[in-house]
């Protein structure tokens, strides 16, 4: 072969003008889907050359090879240099396996061939979108079977359902606005989300939540009223409690009930009702101010604002004094259901009932929970202020309750169990009560529990258990 | 090769898995900005095809309604190239059977653009935007990636509504 005599003129590529001298060897990568090789070629070779090289190292026929460099087909005719093959790329080649492919592939082709030239020709014309070259029914053999397991789903499927959810907003307040309300209309998601493995194992990184909590604009905000936040931030063990209680409600809704019994406990306790009282109105306050922010509306129903009104009071105002006696039961039901009008000692009419769960249970206390479920020390913290003290003292005479008190994460674990019971349980609160418990209603009053206000407190109090109700309106009545 | 010398418009779709929610979390929770986790697929002859856990898989494109993940988030023009559909079964038939077999799914480093990065350079000489094969390593350089590693390690993304491509089938 003499010297680049395959070379036309009419190169489009990049090729040296004289690749002459006689043979410099390049090394050429080729490369199949099974594996790939080196081979040495001269650089002015021909394809046909070039595929004999080919088809010895690979072991299979010429006709048999297709070269294929920068989507172009590598002809026989044409050479290695008018198509820019220079040493060291790579050139791809496919190794056209027997008839019987390409025979069903060519009834495909045939198929498509119709319309083929035009395919390929409107491809041509630089207009490539498959929408209009779809003239032809490629006829792919079995339809697309949509029961093909959507593996996607078991990974990321409740967490990409969350991200349809209202994707719209850039904001990230927003978006967390979004995801509150899309929680609340959806208590089972909560649920399935926490089922979730990577959820779990989220979780599970305090680390992870720190770095995600702090990120939160609004986290920012309340750590700068609250240094002390940082504090419980930077806490791993803490977190990891919390983590735990938020993984697993049932747990929460144990230690939940054990501690709106011990809260209301310690209302009997001389000077803890007090304390318990300023508590809730001093930190209530700012936080539910706070939460007001963010929820913009109050989402709650205008009939659940906090107990500033005397809850209606159906046994008589005999109640107040009921509280005091049963101080030494560990039974809540009495000391809780009773419902209080102002006297001087309560201007605001806070009923111990609303001290007790109820307290827990109304709206500002739920926003503040969720709050405050971002940051449990916080609470914590601010409690160690002066009427702490005043509690702790009233506890030191009480050996029992102290120690329930005393563990060092019992308001904010409460205020968690809270916050998750709001998403689980009491997200239905955004209607009335009365819609909410509507079944449980007709239950009582068909068990002769005529009195519907009092039904609907004690069903409030109890999350809409209908056992716990009837024990409260059992217990309530004077005996 | 009897074909004449037409060529074949090759497009690379591009799909945003996470909806525009790693747009707006990645900072927070990896701490870098992803603008999306993509999953790519290649699209020519009128027909989308993509890798996943199933092995490589076709479907009419998306505009047709194919996978399940709706419209691209971006489509890029890779060019044109020369190979035929023929050519183009047999070369993805083998590569089904070898590297790029169901089995060999791994969502950080053998993923659905491996592939499209792959039959990309064979069809066109063209590799895929780096950003797209950029995304497994940005994410593992992160403390939260290294985490999560192991649970998505085993999360084979497999879009379904497609046939799969494999020597048997007469080119789904």
């Amino acid at each position: 072969m003499a010297e680049n005599s395959g070379t036309d003129p009419a190169v489009e590529t990049n090729i040296e003008e004289n690749a002459v001298a006689s043979a410099t060897i390049i090394k050429v990568t080729v490369k199949t889907p099974k594996d790939k090789e080196e081979i040495a070629i001269a650089e002015d070779s021909s394809v046909a050359q070039f595929k004999e090289e080919i088809s010895k190292r690979f072991k299979a026929q010429q006709d048999q090879l297709v070269l294929i460099f920068a989507g172009k087909i590598l002809k026989d005719g044409d050479t290695l240099g008018q198509h820019g093959i220079k040493d060291g790329l790579t050139v791809h080649l496919v190794i056209k396996t027997a008839q019987k492919t390409s025979g069903a592939g060519s009834s495909q082709t045939s198929a498509s061939s119709g319309p083929g030239p035009s395919q390929g020709t409107t491809a041509g014309s630089a207009d490539t979108s498959p929408a209009g070259n779809l003239g032809t029914p490629l006829g792919t053999g079995p339809s697309p079977t949509p029961t093909q397991p959507p593996n996607i789903l078991a990974g990321f499927g409740d967490l990409s359902g969350l991200a349809n959810l209202g994707m719209g907003s850039a904001n990230f307040m927003e978006l967390q606005q979004q995801m509150q309300r899309q929680l609340m209309s959806n208590p089972e998601m909560l649920s399935q989300i926490m089922e979730n493995p990577l959820v779990q194992s989220m979780m599970s990184n305090p680390d992870l939540m720190r770095q995600m909590i702090v990120a939160n604009p609004q986290m920012q905000h309340l750590m700068e009223r609250n240094p002390e936040i940082s504090h419980m931030l930077n806490n791993p063990e803490l977190m990891r409690q919390t983590m735990e209680l938020a993984r697993n409600p049932a747990m929460m809704q144990e230690m939940m009930r054990n501690q709106d019994r011990a809260l209301s406990n310690l209302e009997s306790i001389p000077g803890g009702y007090n304390a318990l009282r300023r508590m809730y109105t001093d930190i209530q306050e700012p936080m539910f101010s706070a939460a007001r922010e963010q929820f913009g509306n109050n989402p709650f129903s205008p009939s659940r604002t906090e107990n500033r009104e005397p809850l209606p009071n159906p046994w008589g105002t005999t109640d107040t004094t009921a509280t005091t006696t049963t101080s030494g039961t560990a039974t809540t039901t009495s000391s809780t259901t009773s419902s209080t009008t102002p006297s001087v000692s309560n201007p605001l009419g806070i009923s111990s009932s609303s001290l007790g769960n109820g307290m827990f249970n109304s709206p500002g206390m739920q926003s503040l929970m969720q709050q405050i479920s971002e940051n449990p020390q916080l609470m914590q913290n601010m409690l160690s202020a002066p009427y702490m003290r005043t509690m702790m003292q009233s506890l030191a005479q009480n050996p029992d309750i102290a120690s329930q008190v005393a563990r060092p994460s019992f308001i904010e674990q409460q205020l968690m169990q809270q916050m998750l019971q709001m998403f689980a349980g009491g997200t239905a609160s955004t209607q009335t009560p009365e819609v909410r418990f509507q079944q449980q209603l007709e239950q009582l009053s068909s068990m002769g529990f005529i009195n519907r206000e009092a039904n609907i407190q004690a069903l409030i109090a109890t999350g809409g258990d209908i056992n716990a109700a009837i024990e409260r309106l059992l217990g309530s009545q004077p005996s | 090769m009897d074909r004449h010398d037409s060529t074949f418009g090759v497009q690379l779709f591009i799909y945003d898995l996470s909806r525009g929610m790693a747009r707006q979390l990645s900072p927070i929770m990896l701490g870098k900005q992803l603008d999306g986790i993509w999953h790519t697929s290649i699209v020519i002859y009128g027909e989308e095809f993509f890798y996943g856990g199933a092995g490589i898989s076709s479907c009419p494109p998306c505009l047709q309604g194919g996978t399940m993940l709706g419209p691209p988030d971006t489509v890029v023009e890779l060019g044109n190239t020369e190979v035929t559909e023929e050519i183009f079964m047999d070369y993805l038939s083998s590569l089904g059977e070898t590297t790029y077999s169901g089995d060999k799914y791994r969502l950080f480093e053998h993923n659905c653009n491996t592939f499209t990065n792959e039959v990309a350079q064979f069809l066109t000489g063209n590799k895929i935007p780096s950003y797209i094969t950029d995304l497994p390593s940005e994410v593992l350089s992160t403390p939260f990636g290294q985490v999560l590693r192991p649970i998505l390690d085993s999360i084979h993304i497999a879009p379904p509504g497609g046939n799969v491509i494999s020597s048997q089938n007469n080119h789904s």
